[in-house]
């Protein structure tokens, strides 16, 4: 599992740092940092909620 | 004389070009009267990419996916929105947003960021929800209203209370009102020929933002000098600074917060009598709206930024109102240099527009463009996921930077509405207004009402969780929700 994030798309709301606080980390200016680009497994769920939620959908989810 | 315009320099693919346009004025008077006509004229007859004039301007149509990423993703240096938008220059300010240099309006947008992050959103979410109870307390057990006037007043309180904080909400009257209406009526396409014409509509706009500024400014001398906050944008303007340490003016944030009340008041409006309209005249839609609303949040239950997240058909009848009905039906860019796209080269100073009004009415994206179908975006269709499809709210780094805000206002408001009250269609008919860039339905617009008793409300509780049950487990993400403070969606003691 490998997130990909589009960054001419992002714009730091930080949803998906609500949703999975040790995977993206979004500070105040809106700057986003991938923590862990491949999550583990017990972090699907987490991470499928920031992909599903963000409000201009910048991120998306590959299973190799 | 179109023919003094050179649309076919080399290397450039010759340009398909509108027809039926006028020497020297092209298309200048269907551009003003009934300019959505023409855009879709355009595309039918043009396709993806569309030329045609408008007085000395020459304009470019680009609709579809492919055409629409192009325009979205090129940087401000090439394709400028500030040179597109200088007609809002007397609304916004001077120096403020599309009138500051590029670098100036990107941080000034940023700087709108914090007030609509996650953790913000769930106030607001409380915020609005208090006030629709409050714009129903004088209703009665039944009446008729006109849904698009019943909405303005209600999100120019929501907007405001969530913008500029209840100081302003309380103190507000029917004036305020007034200044948004004459606000928006000074911008039409003619402002965009020029903004500073001597006509009537144009000098109350100005005479209104005066008025605006005036109030505003109160608003901030006060807090400053009584010590007081606020949960609200202007707080956080207040708070902000440049990069280079300076705070902002009084002038740039009552700039900036008219920007971001601009982008989210009428637009916000406009969606949620649409979607009512839409509704109360499809008896069948508008049961299962109500159905899952009531299954979800029961007869008398708090809504919440999370549970509003598990209302798939009412977020998809707000989708389908916002690509049936965009609020915006074009956006514009200014080219600052030669703008290469698909083989054909606009030469600099074309105005490029994107129109999710027309591309959103195109088959191949969306099946059967004109009937309202909020399926249409459901598991094993998706058809607003295809990039640059559905583009309501824009793309790129452009992008409406209050679309969840939006999403959750509209929520909110149909999830308490339609728990208190029943709604049914009165019969005019459903057109659109074209008089403004912000197009509501054509008034009058009105619905009738009836209100729902308690036990009533608790009969169709009763009904939809029971339909709930036997239809749909609950989803992982609802799981998931279940762990968090009912009231706030917070995880843990966070709230």
């Amino acid at each position: 599992m490998r997130i990909v994030v589009d960054f001419g798309l992002c714009k730091g709301h930080g949803v998906c740092m609500e949703e999975a606080p040790t995977v993206f980390q979004v500070s105040r200016d809106g700057t986003l940092t991938l923590l862990i680009a491949e999550p583990p497994p017990e972090l699907r769920s987490k991470v499928e909620a920031a992909v599903k939620y963000c409000p201009t959908e910048a991120l998306s989810l590959h299973d190799e | 004389m179109q023919s003094a315009h050179a649309d076919t320099r080399s290397p450039s693919r010759p340009i398909p070009r509108l027809s039926g346009g006028l020497p020297w004025v092209g298309h200048l008077v269907p551009f003003v009267r009934t300019a959505v006509e023409l855009l879709e004229r355009a595309r039918a007859e043009c396709g993806d990419v569309a030329a045609f004039d408008v007085g000395p301007k020459r304009m470019v149509l680009l609709t579809g996916p492919k055409a629409s990423e192009a325009f979205f993703r090129s940087p401000d240096e090439v394709l400028s929105p500030s040179e597109a938008y200088r007609m809002m220059e007397p609304v916004f300010g001077k120096d403020v947003v599309y009138d500051a240099p590029p670098a100036k309006m990107a941080e000034q947008f940023s700087m709108l960021l914090p007030c609509l992050q996650d953790r913000r959103m769930r106030s607001y979410g409380q915020v609005i929800a208090k006030e629709v109870l409050r714009s129903v307390e004088g209703w009665g057990d039944e009446g008729v209203l006109d849904m698009y006037e019943y909405t303005k007043v209600l999100t120019n309180f929501t907007s405001s209370t969530c913008l500029l904080g209840r100081e302003f909400r309380e103190e507000m009257t029917e004036e305020f009102a007034q200044i948004y209406s004459d606000l928006e009526r000074g911008i039409t396409p003619l402002a965009f020929l020029n903004a500073h014409l001597p006509i009537p509509s144009f000098r109350k706009r100005d005479r209104a933002r005066v008025r605006l500024v005036e109030l505003i400014t109160r608003i901030i001398v006060d807090r400053r000098r009584t010590r007081s906050e606020g949960e609200d944008f202007l707080q956080i303007l207040m708070e902000t600074k440049y990069k280079s340490g300076e705070p902002l003016s009084e002038h740039e944030i009552t700039g900036l917060l008219l920007a971001a009340m601009f982008a989210g008041h009428h637009t916000s409006a406009v969606t949620a009598a649409w979607m009512m309209l839409e509704l109360a005249r499809s008896p069948a839609l508008y049961e299962r709206v109500r159905s899952e609303i009531f299954r979800v949040h029961g007869a008398d239950g708090p809504v919440t930024y999370a549970s509003l997240r598990e209302v798939p058909v009412t977020e998809g009848c707000v989708k389908e109102t916002l690509r049936l009905h965009p609020p915006l039906f074009m956006l514009m860019r200014v080219a600052m240099r030669d703008w290469e796209y698909d083989g054909y080269v606009f030469p600099k100073g074309t105005h490029l527009l994107v129109s999710p009004t027309v591309t959103h009415r195109m088959p191949d994206l969306f099946r059967e463009p004109d009937r309202f179908d909020p399926d249409r975006f459901g598991p094993g269709r998706e058809e607003d996921k295809r990039p640059f499809a559905f583009q309501v709210f824009g793309g790129g780094s452009h992008k409406c930077l209050g679309n969840a805000f939006a999403l959750l206002q509209i929520k909110t408001i149909f999830a308490i509405l339609m728990r208190r009250f029943e709604f049914s269609s009165y019969g005019d008919p459903l057109l659109p207004d074209f008089h403004g860039v912000v197009i509501g339905p054509k008034q009058p617009c009105r619905v009738r009402y009836r209100r729902i008793s308690a036990e009533e409300g608790e009969r169709v509780a009763s009904a939809s969780r029971d339909a709930g049950a036997a239809a749909a487990p609950m989803t992982a993400a609802g799981q998931a929700m279940a762990g968090r403070c009912p009231f706030t969606g917070a995880r843990g003691g966070e709230a």
